[in-house]
């Protein structure tokens, strides 16, 4: 016990100041979530003091956020394992360990979000499947889609820590690992298949069908968020290994892999705004108006103009510095364009959900206001100060950059 | 029971549509409704129920101005109150007719009867309230606390509705626990014919000027037949201003009908004030 006191304690004092001090903080919201978990998880939702004006706490942002970003994993796997861009190879580890926090968290928050956590089970016991193969309710494909593609991401993550040295000296991990790993293939065409149809459903899909509601209805919005996963979660699966290498003062992955996913990122965010142009044009004269409503007068309230002009404003930058190549090569552009990427995509589920319930239903309301409560907060802070100490665990311990252990380029420092 | 084996009868052997309608210048706001709908469907009463947005009922009794309207000054503000529940929605796509609550519940916890009637499980319910977000009435609440019955409260429990638990979706079912205590007790007289039963919520019995009133909308007999109610000048139904063009602009009345985005609700509401039936179908728009 003393031995192992003694090993926590130098390997805390082997981090920098700075280290330790975003170690005590990601620890006191990691505590605070478990705190408000047990909280919520065991006195019921009553307690967040949230109510049936904004009936979803601030999590769903932060579940509709991270399925998106998370979708890059799917994307990027796609790109890799189906139409061979090898040179995403160093990122892929990354990748597959983002995709599966980001799934493993969107579950957890949709259990913190219903109000009946023990039947949470019913999902898959009583789903509204409907007689066909096309489910009826979204929410029922979302359940289905995401577990069974999070065990793809099981399976896609178990070789990167079968890789540590310890494992990978025992003959029967290290042949496993190698066997997993040549089925990657598949699990990334069945991931590939599975995400598109989740990432529709809960993405788009499960507000695009509320067809009572103006301000969520339109048929298109399933695939406008599959778009956004791949344009947002490109960016995402490269800002956190970017981040990761100035933080550890490494180059994780050759600088041709960022820009070759940066130019795919930079095509897809032209899709997306422009699917996403058409999407607001449709609303204006089509599908607002057919619930007697106007989409400038939806726009209202605290939450109106400036968040769809925010995330148009935002995906210009990534459109503008991920396809032209002299900025793209520019460190600092290239963060910028990184940062504000992944902010759009986040800012269009903000709107979808703020936007969504603050506006009126009945024409002698105004628009509801929206403050998040002390336990939606820490939920959803404490979800990514987890995230975030995974990772870093995994980066320090595991072989999460592939490039860092090849030699060569691993001690270089990171490009500036 | 009479001892005689009653005949299968298929589910959709049931011809009844159930429907109100509310005159809301019968409609003195005494809020009789309210309270009736609470005792009878076991609503709980908690230690501040002036908190509004966490209020839990099924039955709202609205206030509806015209104080915020341009012009409107002093001596010209008008008021009426507005009973509001779930409007038991039809749906209007004629490929699938549901309402926008039902298709979307993950465990199928709501359902609509060919009675036209919207059910809600409470104990399948998972309480993910994304049918309370996809609702235009805001007519579904979310049980956030744990129920609590003071004192002798607990007695007066109607034993025809189960207590809800907290964590789950509740709404108005037109009191259709009244409607399968009549059916029930139908039977045991011997008849069998679901159709031959008619029935009171508690809301419509309870209402002193008779502004309420339930029936089958399909029964030219019943004070809440469609086909009149749409020829009613007096009527409005909720946001929508469908029903004015049916007269104005029949060409369009016909477009829009035949559209899925109508939840084409199956309570109506009257009044002859123009500005009322402009305020609870009308969205001003800029």
């Amino acid at each position: 016990m003393k031995n192992f006191i003694e090993l926590l304690r130098n390997e805390w004092n082997s981090y920098s100041k700075n280290t330790q001090i975003a170690l005590y903080v990601l620890f006191g919201l990691s505590a605070l979530f478990v705190i408000f978990a047990i909280q919520i998880l065991f006195w019921g939702l009553g307690y967040t003091d949230m109510n049936n004006n904004f009936a979803m706490g601030l999590w769903i942002i932060g579940d509709l956020g991270l399925v998106a970003l998370g979708g890059g994993a799917f994307f990027t796997g796609f790109l890799l394992y189906i139409l061979r861009v090898d040179k995403l190879n160093p990122l892929i580890n990354s990748t597959v360990l983002l995709g599966f926090m980001c799934y493993l968290f969107t579950f957890i928050l949709l259990v913190f979000d219903i109000g009946q956590p023990l039947r949470a089970w019913f999902g898959y016991a009583y789903p509204n499947w409907g007689p066909g193969l096309l489910p009826i309710s979204m929410l029922t494909e979302v359940v289905w889609c995401l577990t069974l593609y999070f065990c793809v991401l099981c399976v896609e993550l178990i070789p990167i820590p079968l890789k540590h040295k310890i494992m990978d000296n025992i003959p029967f991990f290290r042949y496993f690992g190698h066997y997993l790993h040549k089925l990657m293939w598949i699990m990334a065409a069945v991931g590939t298949f599975l995400s598109f149809f989740h990432q529709g459903s809960l993405g788009g899909g499960m507000w695009g069908v509320l067809y009572g509601k103006p301000v969520w209805f339109r048929p298109h919005y399933f695939f406008l968020a599959i778009v956004a996963a791949t344009a947002g979660g490109t960016a995402f699966m490269m800002l956190i290994p970017k981040i990761a290498g100035k933080i550890m003062k490494k180059e994780v992955a050759p600088k041709e892999t960022f820009m070759t996913l940066a130019r795919i990122s930079g095509v897809m965010f032209v899709f997306y705004l422009i699917f996403r142009l058409y999407d607001l044009y449709s609303l204006t004269v089509k599908y607002v108006p057919l619930a007697d409503r106007s989409y400038a007068d939806i726009l209202g309230g605290y939450y109106g103009w400036w968040v769809v002009i925010a995330e148009l404003l935002l995906c210009l930058v990534p459109i503008v510095v991920f396809n032209v190549a002299k900025l793209r090569e520019r460190e600092k552009y290239y963060m910028a364009g990184l940062i504000a990427g992944v902010s759009a995509i986040s800012m269009s589920k903000v709107e979808a959900v703020l936007h969504g319930f603050s506006v009126p239903n009945f024409p002698w309301k105004g628009f509801t206001v929206y403050n998040p409560t002390i336990q939606e907060w820490f939920i959803f802070l404490g979800s990514l100060a987890i995230m975030t100490l995974v990772y870093m665990w995994f980066a320090r311990y595991l072989p999460l950059f592939p490039h860092l252990h090849k030699g060569g380029h691993g001690d270089n420092k990171a490009h500036t | 029971m009479s001892g005689q084996e009653a005949p299968k009868k298929k589910v959709s052997d049931m011809k009844r549509l159930w429907g109100m309608s509310i005159d809301l210048d019968k409609c003195t706001g005494c809020g009789a409704c309210q309270v009736a709908c609470s005792q009878e469907n076991n609503m709980p009463i908690f230690e501040d129920d002036s908190d509004l947005p966490k209020r839990v009922v099924f039955l709202d009794l609205m206030k509806v101005t015209n104080e915020m309207d341009k012009g409107a000054k002093f001596g010209d503000v008008k008021v009426a109150y507005l009973p509001k529940m779930c409007m038991q929605c039809a749906g209007n796509d004629p490929d699938n007719p549901y309402p926008p609550c039902v298709s979307v519940c993950p465990v199928v916890a709501t359902d609509i009867g060919d009675d036209g009637v919207v059910s809600q499980i409470w104990s399948r319910c998972i309480g993910c309230r994304y049918c309370q977000a996809s609702c235009p009435y805001e007519a579904r609440v979310f049980h956030w606390w744990k129920p609590v019955y003071e004192g002798s409260f607990k007695e007066g429990l109607n034993p025809d509705v189960s207590v809800s638990s907290r964590g789950a979706v509740v709404k108005c079912t037109f009191c259709s626990h009244i409607w399968k205590r009549e059916r029930d007790r139908m039977i045991a007289k011997g008849i069998t014919d679901i159709n031959a039963v008619q029935y009171t919520p508690s809301c419509v019995s309870s209402c002193p000027t008779g502004a309420m009133k339930f029936g089958d909308l399909k029964d030219p007999r019943s004070p809440v037949y469609e086909e009149k109610l749409r020829r009613d000048p007096r009527a409005v139904r909720l946001v929508h201003s469908i029903d004015e063009l049916r007269d104005t602009n029949p060409a369009e009345y016909d477009r829009r009908m035949k559209i899925k985005q109508f939840p084409n609700p199956k309570v109506w509401y009257l009044t002859g004030s123009e500005w009322l039936r402009k305020k609870l179908s009308v969205f001003e728009k800029s």
